[in-house]
């Protein structure tokens, strides 16, 4: 812990640290631009020169390359390194254009801060200009190579750290250009974070181009809604349209990156059929008439039919605010508590993740710093991308990753891919079968040293979970705990499943049976989420009240005898709980309105001015219940309550939007067993399994027009030898028959499927959306179409 | 001594109203009259034109931005030509104070004074106004610029053909 003064300022930093972090620490900005947190230093661009001027080598030194060492003594403002600074500004702008009016970077450059705070003013060069001929990267990333300055970020975000494999450096000398072989949209799932990365305006958002600039854009931090991993990010935006988001930082989960899905899949916010009008019996209503409406239907509900016709739905999508004072109005009405998660098998996997595995979670953190890494049943890309980037560092700092999935995985790394059923991988966790492959993997964790396993909540269920929990306990030593990073079905799986009762599994059955009268649906679809969805709709069709909350187009919100609309993430405040119980508050960035690019008359904004914004009616779910219960609280004041109420939320109301979050505490009850009968009924010789790809499954990224180019339509998967079994042939269109129906689909071959499985994408919208994954295989069989 | 002062004090005016009588009036006769301002009277804005003919505001916000009064909003979009220009762009002149920082802060010379200072009227909305009611057909002070061929863009003239550029590097080639 090497103590230096800086500025005539003393600070002690860790071992290894270097001048630059020290100086970082002390609230000095040495300007730089090679440098990044995540990237780490380079010592390329000669920018953040400093004097030593005490020190085992003093002199004019580059601060990023220096180590601390004890009692140096560094100046940052002498003549010599200030000089030095101004040169380099000056030689980096040499061949830079003056289009920053042009430039969608400017207000957030760093070549402009830079530049400035060097001191450059004045070009004395008097040479040409070297240009270049841009490239086209796609949709989503815009080049204007004129303005680089050759820092190289772009690529060791891209190739280094993201395992990108299409972008890179080309050219020598004054002609070192970057970017693809040939125009094309950039491959990689994690593409968009070049655009934060490059220090000008070389790489831009090609989905922002021109919209607003950064002093004019409203943004808060946030947390990505996409999947259960809870990434920080920073959504942007003005005249009440959503116009990008970029990734925040927090070091205990996504680090400085997030992927491609979070970044460009937030057009569910601007969707124009989002539900924007409080709606009764078909009619619009104002929010308070429809508040008033569904408190007297509930309690002539409750008083014809006694409090069991009341069933609520909570969500996995849903703030931990609302869950909870959904949960209060359920104990309020004496009915049957919420269900939180529709899916009975991912609720057990979730009931699985918040109690038994709680004590031994790691943080995406955690699986960078692991050295060996075991995946059972999950597609990181698909199901939690951030995570394919963690394991990417896993491999990047020599560790080893082990993937055990039945789907065609791909990561952006080196892995061992073992294609098993779910059937075989959960029979390999009981140690029945496979003994070869678990032992070997048993071993491999025991001697590991920072062992992490990754379970996909789809695909594992309760059963695999818990018994992934088992191996985790036989894998501890004295040193180290063996961590698990489950992967649960949404943003707020966690704090659902903190808050569920006592199993419920009837629900469907109650509906059927006519015993429940009225649902009441918080940011919950029942038609799309539950596995038995064809069953469910007619379920739905027969109640005399459903009524929904919720901010998506959803056939609830359809179907709705009173919709209430409330406001999306990023319209509100609340706390998500991530897969790890990491608790995170977002903020409100934008109120909610249809966007002015909508409401505009022509080529400007209405002329006609009128006090409401138009579609202001959604509010956070948690208002809404607050009016209904009567609750009168701050948001702090209900997040206070919950966590004297409940001691595992311990600090939930110290929460600040923007910070590292805190784990809610590890359960104290025993550990929930499950039945382990699920595992060996496979019968038949080839099983259908729906998965979710990586992009359009969830039903927030599937209303997002800018993955559009992303996605990959609906198509069968199989092993090349089940098609030749069956004389099918890659590219035609089959006929796929299973008991929810017939249907006709491309067949698409892969070597690395698992035999015995046909996998098939669940994307809703689609007619594939009846085929909900989280379930087990189903049987199925494929034929040709007859001639 | 008093009494003296006030004695002149009481007759200079007669002299001096006597005096001017016979003199011509500096009045003008506004409204009748119109007055010809300087040309650095900073009244209503207006959007010029490049010499070329086309808008000169790219949309860049600096005027908003610089704007005390936030009277100035507008969306920049991209015309096929890869051309950065304003969609909408709209003053609110019952905002205005014509302290004239937007002029300053354009980077492209698009938003200049006019001398016009007759905006007075009883509707408030036609105050506000629109893009095609501020852009005229001229370059205003300076006209000359063009923003596009200084900028180093391919807007004005394909990649590297605009004053002190070189033409497009190979960075495929092999040669050192």
């Amino acid at each position: 812990m090497p103590t230096l003064t800086i500025d005539n300022q003393q600070v002690t930093v860790p071992d290894g640290n270097t001048v630059f972090e020290a100086a970082e620490q002390l609230g000095i900005v040495v300007p730089h631009f090679c440098y990044h947190h995540a990237l780490g230093a380079v010592g390329a661009c000669r920018m953040c020169a400093v004097t030593v001027v005490e020190g085992s080598m003093p002199g004019m030194k580059m601060s990023c390359m220096t180590p601390a060492e004890e009692g140096m003594v560094v100046e940052t403002g002498t003549a010599q390194a200030e000089g030095f600074r101004e040169h380099v500004g000056e030689w980096l702008m040499t061949n830079h254009p003056h289009d920053c009016p042009v430039c969608d970077e400017g207000g957030e450059c760093q070549l402009q801060e830079m530049t400035i705070a060097s001191g450059h003013g004045l070009r004395n060069y008097r040479g040409n200009k070297r240009t270049y001929q841009n490239q086209d990267l796609g949709p989503y990333v815009a080049q204007e190579m004129n303005r680089c300055i050759q820092c190289y970020r772009c690529v060791r975000t891209y190739q280094d750290y993201c395992g990108g494999r299409d972008f890179g450096a080309m050219g020598s000398r004054q002609r070192v250009f970057f970017g693809r072989f040939r125009d094309g949209m950039l491959e990689s799932d994690f593409s968009g974070n070049i655009v934060d990365v490059c220090p000008t305006g070389v790489l831009t958002d090609k989905t922002f181009r021109f919209k607003t600039r950064l002093w004019d854009l409203e943004q808060a931090p946030s947390i990505c809604p996409h999947c259960s991993l809870g990434c920080a990010t920073v959504p942007g935006g003005r005249y009440r349209e959503l116009q990008r988001v970029v990734s925040g930082v927090n070091l205990q989960t996504n680090g400085h990156f997030i992927c491609d899905r979070g970044r460009f899949g937030s057009g569910y916010v601007n969707h124009p059929a989002r539900p924007r009008h409080a709606r009764a019996g078909g009619s619009r209503v104002s929010v308070t008439d429809a508040v008033d409406s569904l408190l007297r239907r509930i309690s002539e509900t409750v008083s014809q039919h006694g409090p069991e016709a009341v069933a609520m739905v909570g969500s996995g999508r849903a703030s931990l605010e609302a869950n909870l004072l959904l949960r209060q109005w359920a104990a309020e009405l004496n009915c049957p508590p919420p269900v939180f998660e529709l899916h009975p098998r991912r609720a057990r996997a979730i009931r699985q993740t918040v109690g038994t595995l709680s004590d031994h979670l790691a943080s995406l953190r955690q699986v960078r710093k692991s050295d060996l890494v075991v995946v059972f049943g999950a597609d990181p890309l698909a199901e939690a991308p951030m995570l394919a980037l963690a394991l990417r560092q896993v491999v990047r700092a020599g560790g080893r990753v082990v993937v055990l999935d039945p789907r065609p995985v791909e990561l952006p790394c080196e892995f061992e891919h073992h294609p098993l059923t779910q059937e075989k991988i959960l029979c390999l966790l009981a140690g029945n079968c496979e003994k070869e492959l678990f032992n070997r993997l048993l071993q491999d964790l025991m001697a590991a040293r920072r062992p992490v396993l990754v379970g996909g909540g789809d695909l594992l269920g309760g059963v695999g979970l818990q018994l992934l929990g088992h191996l985790t306990e036989s894998c501890d030593n004295d040193d180290r705990y063996c961590l698990v990073h489950p992967l649960l079905p949404q943003a707020n799986s966690f704090g659902a499943g903190l808050l569920e009762g006592p199993e419920q599994t009837d629900l469907l059955e109650r509906l059927e049976s006519g015993r429940v009268r009225a649902l009441i649906c918080l940011e919950s679809d029942p038609c799309s989420e539950h596995p038995e969805a064809g069953r469910m709709q007619l379920a739905i069709s027969r109640l005399d009240y459903l009524a929904v909350f919720d901010y998506l187009p959803t056939h609830a919100t359809k179907r709705a005898d009173l919709l209430l609309p409330t406001t999306t993430p990023v319209e509100g405040d609340g706390v998500f709980i991530n897969n790890e119980g990491r608790m995170q508050a977002f903020a409100r960035v934008l109120q909610p309105g249809v966007p002015l690019a909508v409401t505009g008359q022509g080529n400007h904004p209405p002329r006609e001015f009128v006090p409401a914004t138009p579609g202001c009616h959604p509010r956070p779910a948690w208002q809404l219940l607050q009016q209904v219960l009567g609750d009168e609280r701050t948001l702090h004041g209900l997040r206070q309550a919950a966590a004297e109420h409940e001691s595992r939320l311990e600090g939930l109301s110290d929460l600040q939007p923007g910070g590292e979050g805190l784990r809610v505490m590890p359960s104290s009850q025993a550990p929930v067993e499950e039945s382990t009968v699920e595992i060996w009924s496979q019968d038949g010789d080839l099983r259908l399994l729906p998965v979710q790809v990586r992009y359009g499954s969830d039903h927030a990224s599937c209303l997002s027009d800018k993955l559009t180019p992303r996605m990959t339509g609906p198509q069968l998967i199989v092993h090349p030898q089940e098609a030749e079994k069956r004389q099918l042939k890659a590219g035609e269109t089959v006929l796929l028959k299973t008991a929810q129906g017939t249907f006709r689909f491309p067949l698409a071959c892969d070597e690395r499927v698992v035999r015995g499985r046909v996998i098939v994408p669940c994307l809703p919208g689609t007619p594939l959306e009846i085929l909900v994954p989280g379930g087990l295989s189903l049987p199925c069989e494929i034929e040709g179409e007859a001639p | 001594m008093s009494l003296w002062r006030d004695i002149k004090g009481t007759l200079q005016p007669f002299w001096i109203t006597l005096c001017k009588m016979l003199s011509r009036p500096v009045t003008v006769q506004y409204p009748e009259q119109k007055q010809q301002m300087t040309p650095r009277y900073r009244g209503r804005l207006m959007l010029t034109r490049d010499p070329d003919g086309q808008e000169r505001c790219v949309a860049c916000h600096l005027c908003s931005a610089a704007c005390p009064v936030d009277c100035i909003s507008m969306q920049a979009t991209e015309a096929e030509d890869g051309r950065r220009y304003a969609a909408w762009f709209r003053i609110n002149f019952t905002r205005c104070i014509f302290c004239g920082l937007c002029t300053e802060a354009c980077p492209t010379l698009a938003i200049q004074v006019t001398g016009e200072f007759e905006l007075a009227g009883r509707d408030p909305l036609k105050l506000v106004w629109e893009k095609e009611d501020l852009l005229v057909d001229h370059g205003g002070h300076d006209p000359d610029y063009n923003f596009y061929r200084q900028a180093g863009i391919a807007v004005a003239a394909p990649r590297g053909a605009n004053p002190t550029e070189s033409p497009p590097v190979d960075p495929k080639g092999l040669l050192p």
